[in-house]
């Protein structure tokens, strides 16, 4: 019984151990006063936190970055919510297929949608930069949508809104009144996943970017290709703490945790 | 709850569209540069320049291979006005058909070029604007480099990282490196061999010179070839860092400008350049450290020039591969790279 | 269920069609390039010389080795983590599967830079490695397999984790009591009545897993680099310096391929896992 005891603790502290580790270390290092990424870290300033700040394009790709996850999510959540409605609601010819083909997008390496969508869409069609960002962070999240939306549909008991076109609504109606109200938290569930993994995205972003036009994860690495210096890591742990602020307060009061 | 996102999102969407055309009703020149330095590059190039014309610059960033790439994938429809890069891909550019002549009658600088810079390429299509040494950085208290080929000396091989052979620094390395064997050949082929016999040593083959100033400054690599264009990062670090001057010489490498084809703004283009290439212009982004002034007339102070690749008879002593036998052979290198170091 | 089609389609097809036009359409596109033959008509040639080339076949292995590994530490690094988590009292199981999920929050250029830190030849490992007297000299681990498996491992291990999480909670809450009084030892537990009852979790996780690691580019880019190629960093050198988008486009289904295969595996290696189980009982 003893070896059980111990059991739990060590697996535990280990495996936290390697997953958060490297953002301990990424954090420290923001803190740094040297002139490189280095742990333990040399002296203690918040200079490469403030560079950050002053840095350009970081505030140009940022804004970029936080469009298309807001944007695509939302556009996502629009095609993705009658999508999830119609597969879980209704007897649907092909539904295996059309589910296949909105989930096609997980199993695809990110580096090929970006690249298909730059030489079949952007070049032939004159397609702007941004638009074909927006296009491709949209099927991107379109997935997640549809997975998270219709978990929370299958929770919810059928019957309620039958009973409610029953006595005389209409299914829209019904969708509106009752449906919607009843997922909404898993629908917040979807936006915030869909936006991490929007923000987060490199592989397809790699290939979309133009005169003026580059995400923020893409900024960074392009930004390391020249300077190496702790800003980079600074930034880094600044957009986790945003991240894990959203997903702090979605957890507090969505139970976010159900739906993912 | 719904309503709100939509209607949130839509103003969203409406507000990115209408920046777009409030841009479009300025004049705007699109320029494609490395990203090295750009915040100074704005500072002392782009800024003043947008004020001086009243225009506004958009500027795309890379490694100039992949934006000859992008500059062939809209040649129908180029988004790109004018480009600095390597003095090969101008060359490959010129052959692909993606630039034009340069209508030097235009820039007012020119005639106080230096001469290997006014015409690099031969073909009127590129102008240089920097050149830089190529050599490598070593720690003078592990290692001792009187030649190119000292780096691959068991004791030091170890600890070096060496250019990947597709990034600029990597064909002028391997080709110093074959002269210091006494066998070089246009294919490159001897030094190529020795790189790979050494190939599971090597630290390395690196990709981005950022990555260099860390990992010297962890201890895993004690020497990298280099262009003089990173060597200040490498100054600041709590190390003896060494400038090698090897026997056979420095290599090194010349940035150039160029125009592309059918650019709809063509005169602001050739402003543009005049205004990079004037010598106020030259000797402040040598001041700044980041480019050694292809200008004559450009002044240079004596701690710059320290720090810099400068002067004429600098500019002329560099053993540069001609960028004809650089695009000839480079499928080759390349093959005969992934041959013998690649795996 | 409503019965309504023309309704059911209206709602489900705009999803559809938006990814079947943005998505499917240019990547068939793109696929269809690397069987096209320069003078017209359909070749497989571009696929022969592809794995003609000793670098490529290295390139693959590795690619598929790497992914195979890393899945199979993950599923067990996974059951040990699950098995802790789901033992938990409710409130700190909340805290710990939060902390688990964290990483996944976190930009993987982030994440893949701090290892540069750790792995170096005076990071942390290393300098714990020489205080423990576990290795004399530091070892060279940046730029290797084991960089990029480390990296990879931390990367996908949450979500192997996740799933074995919900698949752990699935199961009957008396399986393992019944199976210990009948006898059984740990070993014959987990193979006979936990794998198997948890198997839908395992093929999920692993999928996850092993997608993403053929998927992911930042890793491999920065902790193998060029001397460590994998078939995702190939392919973006052969696009943005080989400009051969021919290869780029063999190298593309050769990605979606093994995804799809490693699916089919799992599913097939969970399942018969069970109907041997099923044999087993009822021969007893």
């Amino acid at each position: 019984m003893m070896a059980r005891n111990l059991f739990i603790p060590i697996t535990l502290g280990l495996v936290i151990a390697f997953l958060i580790g490297p953002f301990l270390i990424i954090v420290a290092a923001s803190f740094s006063a040297g002139e490189t990424l280095a742990f333990p870290p040399q002296g203690f300033s918040l200079r490469w936190i403030a560079k950050v700040f002053t840095v350009e394009s970081f505030r140009d790709s940022f804004f970029m970055s936080l469009f298309l996850a807001i944007g695509g999510t939302l556009a996502a959540l629009i095609l993705g919510i009658p999508a999830s409605y119609a597969l879980s609601r209704y007897k649907l010819p092909g539904a295996e297929t059309i589910r296949t083909i909105v989930s096609a997008p997980i199993i695809v390496p990110g580096i090929i949608v970006g690249l298909s969508l730059l030489r079949y869409i952007v070049v032939p069609f004159q397609v702007g930069i941004t638009l074909a960002l927006f296009l491709a962070h949209t099927a991107l999240i379109l997935p997640y949508a549809v997975r998270v939306v219709s978990a929370s549909l299958g929770n919810l008991r059928s019957d309620i809104e039958e009973a409610a076109v029953l006595l005389g609504s209409s299914r829209l109606g019904a969708f509106f009144r009752v449906v919607l109200p009843n997922i909404r938290g898993g629908i917040m569930s979807a936006f915030i996943l869909g936006f991490v993994t929007s923000f987060n995205q490199v592989p397809v972003s790699l290939f979309l970017s133009g005169p003026g036009v580059r995400t923020l994860p893409v900024d960074m690495i392009a930004y390391m290709e020249i300077v190496f210096d702790p800003s980079v890591a600074a930034l880094s742990a600044l957009l986790a703490f945003m991240s894990i602020g959203i997903v702090f307060i979605a957890e507090r009061f969505l139970g976010f945790s159900r739906y993912v | 709850m719904n309503k709100v996102m939509l209607a949130s999102g839509v103003a969203l969407m409406l507000s990115t569209g209408a920046a777009h055309t409030a841009f479009a009703q300025e004049k705007t020149l699109t320029i494609s540069v490395y990203a090295l330095a750009q915040d100074e590059y704005k500072k002392i190039v782009y800024t003043p320049f947008e004020e001086k014309c009243g225009c506004k610059l958009v500027v795309e960033t890379g490694n100039s291979v992949e934006r000859i790439a992008k500059m062939d994938a809209n040649k129908a429809n180029p988004v790109v006005d004018m480009a600095v890069v390597s003095m090969a891909d101008a060359l490959s550019a010129a052959r692909a058909g993606l630039v034009d002549k340069i209508d030097t009658s235009k820039i007012a600088s020119y005639d106080k070029l230096y001469d290997i810079a006014k015409d690099p390429n031969g073909d009127g299509m590129s102008i240089g604007y920097t050149f830089y040494a190529t050599s490598i950085a070593y720690r003078s208290d592990k290692m001792k480099i009187d030649s190119w080929a000292d780096l691959l000396k068991p004791e030091y091989a170890a600890h070096i990282a060496w250019p990947n052979v597709t990034t600029n620094q990597g064909p002028p390395s391997l080709y110093m490196l074959g002269l210091a064997l006494g066998k070089d050949t246009p294919d490159l082929a001897a030094p190529i061999e020795a790189v790979g016999a050494a190939k599971d040593d090597i630290v390395t083959f690196y990709e981005k010179s950022s990555q260099l100033v860390q990992l010297m400054q962890q201890e895993e690599i004690w020497a990298a070839p280099i262009g003089r264009f990173t060597w200040a990062p490498f100054a600041k670090l709590d190390m003896p860092i060494a400038w090698a001057t090897p026997k056979e010489g420095q290599t090194g490498g010349m940035n150039v400008m160029i125009v592309t084809k059918n650019s709809k703004n063509r005169d602001l283009a050739l402003q543009f350049m005049d205004f990079w290439l004037s010598a106020d212009i030259q000797s402040k982004l040598a001041e700044a450290l980041i480019d050694s002034p292809a200008n004559s007339e450009a002044k240079v102070s004596e701690a710059a020039a320290k720090n810099l690749t400068y002067g004429e008879a600098t500019a002329k002593s560099l053993k540069l591969i001609p960028s004809a036998v650089s695009l000839d052979n480079r499928a080759g290198w390349l093959k005969s790279w992934n041959e013998k170091v690649g795996q | 269920m409503f019965q309504n089609r023309a309704e059911a389609l209206a709602l489900a097809l705009p999803a559809a069609l938006f990814a079947a036009a943005v998505f499917i359409v240019p990547v068939v596109i793109l696929l269809s390039d690397g069987f096209r033959a320069p003078g017209g008509g359909w070749t497989i040639s571009a696929y022969t010389d592809f794995f003609s080339s000793s670098l490529n076949q290295a390139v693959f292995l590795r690619t598929l080795k790497l992914g195979a590994l890393v899945t199979i530490v993950a599923a067990v690094i996974g059951y040990a983590a699950a098995f802790a988590i789901v033992s938990l009292e409710p409130g700190a199981k909340g805290k710990v599967t939060g902390l688990i999920v964290l990483p996944l929050m976190i930009s993987p250029v982030a994440r893949t830079y701090a290892w540069i830190v750790i792995l170096g030849r005076t990071g942390i490992v290393n300098q714990a490695f020489q205080a423990l007297g576990i290795s004399e000299a530091p070892l060279r681990i940046l730029f290797s397999e084991t960089a990029i498996f480390i990296g990879l491992l931390q990367l996908f291990l949450p979500l192997m984790i996740i799933s074995l999480i919900s698949a752990l909670e699935n199961m009957p809450k008396d399986a393992i009591p019944a199976a210990r009084v009948l006898g059984a030892n740990w070993f014959q537990v987990f193979w006979k009545v936990i794998l198997p009852l948890t198997k839908e979790g395992v093929v999920i996780g692993g999928t996850l897993v092993f997608t993403g690691c053929l998927t992911a580019y930042i890793t491999p880019a920065i902790l193998g680099g060029s001397k460590v190629l994998m078939l995702e960093t190939l392919l973006y050198q052969q696009v943005s310096v080989s400009n051969n988008f021919v290869a780029a486009s063999v190298i593309a289904l050769i990605l979606i391929v093994m995804s799809f295969a490693a699916n089919i595996l799992l599913k097939r290696v969970a399942t018969a896992r069970n109907k041997t189980t099923r044999n087993t009982k009822g021969t007893a």
